[in-house]
């Protein structure tokens, strides 16, 4: 059955209500987590906050156990699904900018926005910032373009990388992701509590 | 840890382990039922008996013929170069090797396309590719390139063209003279030919007896 848009169940035009319809729930759930402060993201950096990590590395398996099921069941064809094309260096090197991005400006893109929402001037400032940022990156693009196209993997998954089956990888990363939940809890409880 | 949080624990990882033991589902990888349909429909896996034989007599080497009969009637008679996979070891995993290699166009033939196009439906709903059917099957076979039958007065160059040529692709294919349908009215003056050609053989024998015993004279 699904994907509904590849499978023509839904039409293509109907793909931006939904991103717009997904994007208000993902920011009422955000919102109501706290995660409009900058503190819950610092938290993770500084170890008195997890709930970043736990909510994202629950949201992965969530996501990673529910597609299987309903792979299995036969309402969605997984080959289907849009993979994101991985480039090795360019991600690693993104990535590490990505949290030193955080690290400095307290907020990730989505949480942001979330800020600026209900008013936060640090918010509206790092939105200006990431924009001046895709600016920049778009001038400087065709320098580093080599690196930003080197070790092309394709549309690749951990999974496939790893060479072992879906569902073996859905149990292995089930089992750390409780493993990380129970030390997480342990350094929260080490830490000196911070209120905000 | 809360007890919320020891919940959540315990259903992710029971989640995740019945996925792992439950049975693996054969056929995920089949064709879309819809599209092998479209393509059922279509007709583009038909290969004629003339494209066939023109590509086997110029020495194709990207053409693999599948004979899909029983072993008997494949020793009976086959297409040259033909190998014979029948209908219910199609998809035996020692077979399949052969109808997986890259660059063939892989052409199933039997009798009528009956079979052949069971054969192919199995390989396609596998996701196998360049698989293709003789259309009519060996019956066409013998009428179109065994047995060529002349074109009608009316008919224009082409049907002449495609005649020539299935007269010798079916020389090429060891049926012996044609000339015989020429010459088929003429069935009354066969015999007196026959007669003639004899003649002169022996007048020549004779001429080579008188040859060397003139030899032997002058030996002597």
């Amino acid at each position: 059955m699904g994907p509904l848009i590849p499978n023509e169940i839904i039409s293509p035009e109907w793909n931006h209500v939904f991103a717009v319809l997904i994007g208000i729930a993902f920011g009422i759930v955000m919102e109501s987590s706290g995660f409009s402060s900058s503190r819950k993201i610092m938290g993770s950096f500084y170890g008195y906050d997890f709930t970043m990590i736990r909510v994202f590395m629950t949201a992965a398996i969530t996501s990673l156990i529910g597609v299987l099921y309903m792979d299995y069941f036969g309402w969605i064809d997984r080959t289907e699904l849009f993979v994101v094309p991985t480039y090795l260096g360019a991600t690693i090197t993104g990535g590490a900018l990505m949290g030193l991005g955080f690290l400095a400006a307290g907020f990730c893109p989505g949480t942001s926005f979330l800020a600026a929402a209900i008013g936060k001037v640090d918010g509206m400032v790092f939105i200006g910032g990431a924009f001046l940022g895709i600016l920049f990156f778009g001038e400087i693009f065709p320098l580093i373009s080599d690196f930003y196209y080197a070790n092309y993997l394709g549309h690749i998954t951990v999974e496939e990388s790893l060479g072992i089956a879906p569902d073996w990888f859905a149990l292995i990363f089930a089992v750390i992701a409780v493993v990380v939940f129970y030390v997480l809890s342990i350094i929260r409880k080490s830490v000196e509590k911070v209120k905000y | 840890m809360s007890k919320r949080y020891i919940f959540i624990s315990v259903v992710f990882i029971a989640m995740a382990l019945v996925l792992v033991l439950l049975p693996k589902q054969q056929n995920r990888d089949a064709f879309r039922p819809d599209l092998l349909l479209l393509e059922i429909n279509s007709g583009e896996r038909f290969l004629s008996v003339d494209h066939i034989a023109e590509r086997i007599i110029q020495g194709d080497p990207s053409i693999l013929l599948v004979d899909v009969r029983s072993s008997d009637l494949y020793d009976e008679y086959h297409i040259p170069g033909a190998i014979n996979i029948p209908l219910n070891e199609v998809l035996n995993d020692s077979l399949n090797a052969a109808l997986l290699l890259p660059f063939k166009d892989i052409v199933f033939y039997s009798n009528s396309t009956l079979s052949a196009d069971q054969a192919w439906i199995l390989c396609r709903r596998n996701k196998m590719e360049s698989q293709y059917v003789m259309e009519g099957g060996l019956n066409t076979w013998f009428d179109h390139i065994m047995t060529p039958e002349p074109p009608q007065e009316v008919e224009g160059n082409d049907a002449i063209a495609l005649y020539e040529f299935r007269k010798g692709a079916s020389v090429f294919f060891g049926m012996p003279a044609p000339v015989v349908q020429y010459t088929a009215p003429e069935n009354t003056n066969a015999k007196p030919a026959a007669v003639k050609k004899s003649k002169p053989a022996k007048q020549v024998i004779e001429l080579k007896k008188v040859e060397e015993e003139e030899e032997e004279e002058e030996g002597c």
